[in-house]
């Protein structure tokens, strides 16, 4: 019923629209109380009204929330990242709640008097990771190899069933009892092994094995 | 005179005398492409007079951090303590932070040695403005672990 009206209202008035979305989401606030480890940071705070239209604002609004836009960004959008190349987001991380807004009064006097949890605290509102955060080791490299080397031996077993399954794969005729004792009998005949092997074990006055 | 070549930051190094700057600068650089004829002095001047404006504003920082960044240079100490001072001028210090953190990660690309000498240069920019080192923020190591971007 509420997305039904505000479609309606969208497509001729968008200043209302914004409003009455506001209104909509004020119940479903997803603000918390800040802290320095980020569990819930706060991205989109609804409980405050939005703030002034201007053209980047309007685009974007419902995605990034009430988010200052601060800079330029890679290519004009506001939308926060975390690169290497380019160290500065156009958006701010956090949301302008009223624990940050009294950080900021502060930070425009002398920065010494800032103590170590303000600045981290204020770093935290304006940036997701720092630089050693998001380049860190993933560890992704022991998945790759892991996975690569089980799937290696996992196609070369398949392999080697469908080789079984697919090929009658037979002894040769020589592996029969039969043979092998005329083999076993050659063998002694030609003195294979004399020493220590073979025949060494045969006593060949009597014609069977030594005792 | 920005640092381009490997060989003379190290020589630099070494030697950690003001003198031995400007002759290394006297030596000039040449260029394999014929479109910009601007030396190393005339380089700093520009991007120094860019932050030393006294109405600059955040978003104008932001363009000329990302924009530095993207070169093939690790900032001179006085354009650094330059945009240092701009940030102070926008009361940002977390940008002032992000901006040292940069630095601090593109040094570390080309060697262990250069971080360091570029905090001992920008020490006395740091302490009056009371500016902290991504170290003393305990930033030189990563503190929380959160998932990647490109994982969700």
């Amino acid at each position: 019923m509420s997305s039904f009206l505000l479609r309606h209202v969208k497509l001729t008035q968008p200043q209302l629209a914004l409003m009455l979305q506001h209104q909509c989401r004020v119940e479903a606030s997803t603000s918390s109380s800040a802290s320095i480890v980020q569990h819930t940071p706060v991205v989109l705070d609804n409980t405050k009204p939005p703030p002034p239209l201007d053209a980047d604002r309007m685009r974007m609004h419902p995605r990034i929330g009430n988010r200052e836009i601060v800079g330029y960004g890679l290519k004009g959008k506001p939308e926060y990242f975390d690169l290497v190349m380019f160290p500065c987001p156009s958006i701010r991380w956090e949301a302008d709640i009223p624990a940050i807004a009294e950080l900021r009064k502060k930070e425009k006097g002398d920065w010494k008097q800032l103590s170590v949890e303000d600045k981290k605290k204020l770093y935290r509102a304006s940036f997701r990771q720092t630089f050693e955060e998001f380049t860190a080791p993933s560890g992704v490299w022991k998945w790759t190899m892991g996975w690569t080397l089980i799937s290696l031996a996992g196609l070369i077993m398949a392999y080697d069933a469908w080789r079984r399954v697919a090929y009658n794969i037979e002894r040769p005729d020589s592996f029969s009892d039969e043979k092998l004792k005329k083999q076993l009998q050659y063998h002694i005949a030609a003195r294979q092994g004399p020493m220590t092997g073979l025949s060494s074990k045969w006593d060949y006055e009597t014609g069977t094995w030594k005792k | 005179m920005a640092l381009l070549f490997r060989s003379t930051l190290i020589q630099l190094l070494t030697k950690t005398t003001r003198p031995m700057l400007m002759t290394m600068a006297s030596t000039g650089r040449r260029n394999m492409s014929s479109h910009s004829k601007e030396t190393d002095e005339e380089f700093d001047q520009r991007w120094k007079a860019y932050f030393e404006r006294p109405n600059i504003d955040g978003w104008d920082i932001r363009q000329g951090i990302n924009h530095m960044n993207r070169l093939d240079l690790i900032p001179e100490p006085e354009i650094i303590s330059a945009c240092l001072q701009a940030c102070r001028r926008v009361n940002d210090h977390s940008l002032a932070v992000r901006y040292l953190e940069a630095i601090r990660y593109k040094s570390n690309a080309v060697s262990k040695e250069v971080w360091p000498w570029i905090l001992q240069e920008i020490r006395p920019t740091l302490n009056q403005l009371g500016v902290s080192a991504p170290e003393d923020l305990g930033y030189d190591k990563p503190e929380l672990a959160l998932k990647s971007v490109d994982d969700m």
